[in-house]
């Protein structure tokens, strides 16, 4: 049979990424397997060759990111966990990651196909060593813009085997806001520097302009050119690795061997999630503030506080693998809290990747695993083009954890214990813009609170502090001295854990951290905002596990026009957490223009002195506090985890420390207290049954403050969940929210 | 370690186990299978009633089996909550906290409080043994969260090879929106 070309292209047709794609998709619909791979041919052949190729494609990647990361500039590429390496198939389905932010694997197919569907093979063409990136969550599956994307397809002979991949999360992104994660946004059109997938160079080199529009279009070019270059550095070295590779085994073993590769882990990773899940019905919410109202004087549209709504249900398919379904999530809006589908299967993934993907060849196996269900019209897929997406993570963090913590639930309910923990950790990212004396503009993020945070209590132990971070392995939050070089009016005047700071429980979620910056040198301008998760208005999820308290969200201070200047003169103390800040503050040894944030503040224009100070990364509880061991709260007030007036409020321990830091139980009191703390638990609680009328009651005569009432109005637009409301509070059709 | 045994699996559940056990489990290959079993046995020696555990939804609830007919939810001091396919925490207690000073109680420091205005704290006990058993922290007029509905007869016969004798696709029917109708 005579070979059919593609007109253009010079190549067989069934060499074109077009129908490579269409034909796996085709196959994987009509067989239930990947590329309809029914056996590991090549695997049970010769299993040490096959494992021996993986293991070269494998080994690539961790090269490129070990190697490459040091091109970068920026803390957060560099040193910390914020960027991942991989290789994926020609249809861009990964193979092999390197550490770092693994669950980025769910955005590489939809650049690919993004490219395909725009007939990138023609018009501009998709060559061996061409450089394209994109950072566009409509297009491309980025989360948000601060997430950039580089990809560059690996071609022998004119026909794409593979891409190597990158993406890191750069330093500024060139919005309004200045930072990598703008909260005051309207549309896309303020999330900064937004491009879809494109060629950006040839041959391995990047081109001239290129470089230019991160100088021009961001306020942290040098940075971003240099993530640029490490992106690109490694992603040389993953195709000149896969040419090598491709050569020695051959091209065609290469092929079909990648096809088993995802096969064969996507066959292990399902029995992974049978092995340690539980069919049925998992639900959870949480919360996130947009508080707007009075800032988008020029916008009027968006000038509004909208109380963000996170829904989930977590369920089981046919097969084991997880369906996750977001319907009652709100609807879009016009602030930075919204993504696509691809940005919001790379929050869901950061769970489910490293939770399941473990025992195999961690691949793009995982993701064809889960179905995740994005109403058409939500924050997770407006039902336009034009949505802001400059900040997903605000919410999405939260999203993924509260299917994580169906997760863990299920761990629990299976007797895994030992994998079972509260899933909580709220981030933050300090950023701004300023303008220092000599003139010379420069934009920044402050990764720290986003590189780590605490792990959730555990059923039969506390979590840790400064232990876990839900995307990537590496936990680390940095060195103070890298970000306080890079972002040159910021001092670190205390960088701690912050006591008492956590969901509390039999067993506590691990204590957050906090920094207090102090200013200096600010020069001609500082401006600073935060782009994080959820605010201290909410909690992080709105769930505890099994009567523990979920993690408090994050807590930002400000302390303006203040008298550090004076108390530096007189030899005084200084704050070291956001909580002393306010303690100093109600002391009236810290005096001036001080503010506690339960929201993110609008930019702050600071001087030197002035202070911000922010507390995050604290998890959640397990069990009842009440159960709590006294020793261990005894412990915890003698390591300086929680002040001892609190002890008694929350744990019914009546204790004092004197000033050598030896801890007194008043064991006669802690029982009474406890006593007492059990008997106001009957005296003030009731049968649920009636608080539901009284509810109702309240839900019915809309005595609920409006902008809630506005968001049930949003989230029952969707038929199912709006089914799922009136159900609960018995509402009949007509009734209106 | 290729199997957790009854006295470890003891431990583990009342929170005295060693870490370095909890470390070989993590490392293990792959889990094993028959821990629910273990695990279920462990959680039969501590309570004091003899209805069969069906699976453990929280540190005190376990969906049990009440005589030839019933599944329900039990708490560990005796107390049940009828079908499982009602949300428990519709026959519990509830306590909201909704105010500053209330909430201050459970969270610190203070300005990592939720806002009152905006949210309330609820906290479910039993009423018989006044235990803890779940916290939402939600905005007023927002319904109960039902955490967790496990589908028990596809659990038990294709992932655990051990069919129950009462198998029934009514099993798998949420039933909170009924339990409601009648309130």
């Amino acid at each position: 049979m005579a070979t059919v070309m593609k007109e253009g292209l010079g190549l067989p047709v069934e060499k074109t990424l077009a129908y490579k794609l269409q034909q796996k998709d085709e196959l994987y619909k009509s067989s239930g397997h990947y590329w309809g791979v029914k056996e590991l041919t090549l695997k049970n052949q010769d299993p040490i060759k096959f494992e021996q190729f993986y293991s070269r494609l494998q080994s690539a990647v961790f090269a490129a990111r070990e190697k490459a990361r040091y091109v970068a500039a920026s803390p957060g590429g560099r040193e910390m966990g914020e960027s991942v390496w991989a290789l994926t198939t020609a249809e861009g389905d990964t193979l092999a990651m390197s550490l770092g932010f693994i669950s980025h694997c769910a955005a590489f197919p939809v650049s690919v196909k993004h490219m395909i569907d725009n007939d990138f093979e023609e018009n501009p063409g998709i060559n061996d060593g061409d450089v394209f990136g994109t950072d566009d969550p409509l297009t491309s599956g980025a989360p948000h813009p601060g997430d950039t994307y580089t990809l560059v397809p690996i071609a022998v002979e004119g026909e794409v085997i593979g891409w190597g991949c990158a993406v890191n999360h750069i330093m500024e992104a060139g919005a309004p806001q200045a930072g990598s994660w703008p909260v005051f946004t309207v549309d896309t059109f303020m999330d900064g520097f937004v491009f879809p997938p494109m060629k950006t160079g040839e041959n391995l080199r990047q081109a001239k302009w290129w470089d230019n529009l991160w100088m021009r279009r961001t306020r942290a070019g040098v940075m971003n050119v240099l993530d640029d270059k490490m992106r690109l550095a490694g992603c040389s070295m993953i195709h000149r690795s896969i040419h090598e590779i491709a050569t020695e085994y051959g091209v065609e073993y290469y092929k079909q061997a990648c096809k088993e590769i995802i096969e064969e882990s996507r066959l292990m990773i399902l029995d992974n999630m049978r092995s340690m899940l539980i069919p049925g019905r998992y639900e959870g919410s949480s919360f996130r503030i947009s508080m707007l109202k009075g800032q988008q004087q020029i916008w009027k549209h968006a000038d509004k506080n909208e109380m963000v709504h996170v829904h989930g249900v977590f369920s089981i398919d046919e097969k084991g693998g997880i369906v996750w379904d977001t319907e009652g999530s709100s609807r879009w809006g016009y602030h930075g809290f919204n993504g696509y589908p691809g940005g919001s299967d790379v929050g869901l993934f950061l769970g489910i990747t490293t939770t399941f993907a473990h025992s195999c060849k961690a691949s793009a196996g995982v993701n064809m695993n889960v179905t995740s269900i994005y109403h058409k019209g939500s924050i997770y897929n407006p039902d336009t083009e034009f949505a802001s997406c400059a900040n997903i993570w605000a919410q999405s963090m939260q999203m993924q954890c509260i299917s994580s913590s169906a997760i863990h639930r299920n761990f629990f309910m299976r007797g895994y214990l030992e994998e079972a923990f509260a899933p909580e950790d709220s981030w933050d990212g300090v950023q701004g813009s300023g303008v220092l004396e000599d003139g010379t503009p420069y934009g920044f993020t402050n990764f720290e609170w986003v590189g780590g945070g605490a792990m959730g209590a555990y059923p039969f132990k506390d979590g840790t502090p400064c232990t876990w971070a839900q995307h990537t392995q590496l936990c680390n939050v940095g060195n103070s001295e890298e970000f306080e070089y890079l972002i040159p009016p910021f001092h670190h005047l205390g960088r701690k854990l912050e006591p008492g700071y956590c969901g509390h429980g039999k067993y506590r979620g691990g204590v957050g951290q906090s920094s207090v910056h102090w200013m200096q040198e600010t020069g001609q301008r500082l401006g600073v905002t935060r782009g994080g998760s959820a605010t201290s208005m909410t909690t992080f999820l709105s769930s505890g596990m099994n009567g523990g308290y979920p993690a408090p969200g994050v807590v930002t201070v400000t302390a303006l026009d203040n008298n550090l200047a004076e108390i530096f003169a007189n030899g005084g103390d200084t704050p070291t957490t956001a909580g002393e800040v306010l303690e100093y503050a109600k002391e009236g040894k810290l005096t001036g223009n001080i503010t506690s944030w339960n929201y993110d503040p609008p930019e702050q224009s600071m001087g030197d002195n002035d202070i911000w100070a922010n507390a995050a990364g604290a998890s959640g509880g397990w069990g009842d506090p009440l159960e709590r061991e006294i020793s261990s709260v005894v412990e915890d007030i003698r390591i300086g985890q929680l002040p001892a007036d609190f002890a008694k409020t929350m744990y019914g321990v009546v204790a004092s420390m004197n000033e050598l830091g030896q801890v007194f139980l008043d064991e006669a009191a802690t029982k009474a207290e406890r006593e007492t703390m059990f008997t106001s638990r009957k005296t003030e609680s009731k049968p649920t049954s009636e608080w539901w009328k009284e509810q109702k009651a309240k839900v019915e005569s809309h005595t609920i403050r409006e902008e809630l009432l506005e968001m049930y109005r949003s989230s029952t637009s969707f038929e199912g969940y709006n089914k799922h409301y009136r159900a609960f509070w018995n509402l009949d059709d007509t009734f209106e929210i | 370690m290729e199997q957790v045994d009854k006295g470890l699996m003891k431990q583990l559940v009342e929170g005295h186990i060693a870490d370095d056990d909890v470390n070989e489990m993590r490392r293990m290959a792959k889990k094993d299978a028959a821990r629910f079993w273990t695990y279920l046995e462990v959680l039969q020696d501590k309570v004091s009633w003899n209805n069969p555990i069906l699976m453990r939804v929280n540190d005190h609830l376990y969906i049990v089996r009440k005589g030839e007919n019933e599944r329900v939810v039990k708490c560990d001091c005796g107390h049940e909550y009828g079908d499982y396919r009602v949300n428990w925490k519709l026959k519990a207690d509830i306590r909201v906290r909704d105010n500053q000073e209330k909430m201050e109680q459970v969270y610190y420091p203070a300005a990592a409080a939720p806002d009152p205005e905006w949210m309330e704290i609820r906290e479910f006990y039993c009423p018989n043994c006044v235990a803890q058993l779940a916290v939402e922290v939600v905005p007023p007029g927002y319904p109960l969260t039902f955490e967790a509905f496990p589908d028990l007869d596809r659990f038990y016969r294709e992932y655990m090879n051990r069919p129950l004798s009462d198998e029934s696709p009514e099993w798998f029917q949420d039933k909170t929106a009924d339990y409601i109708a009648t309130l």
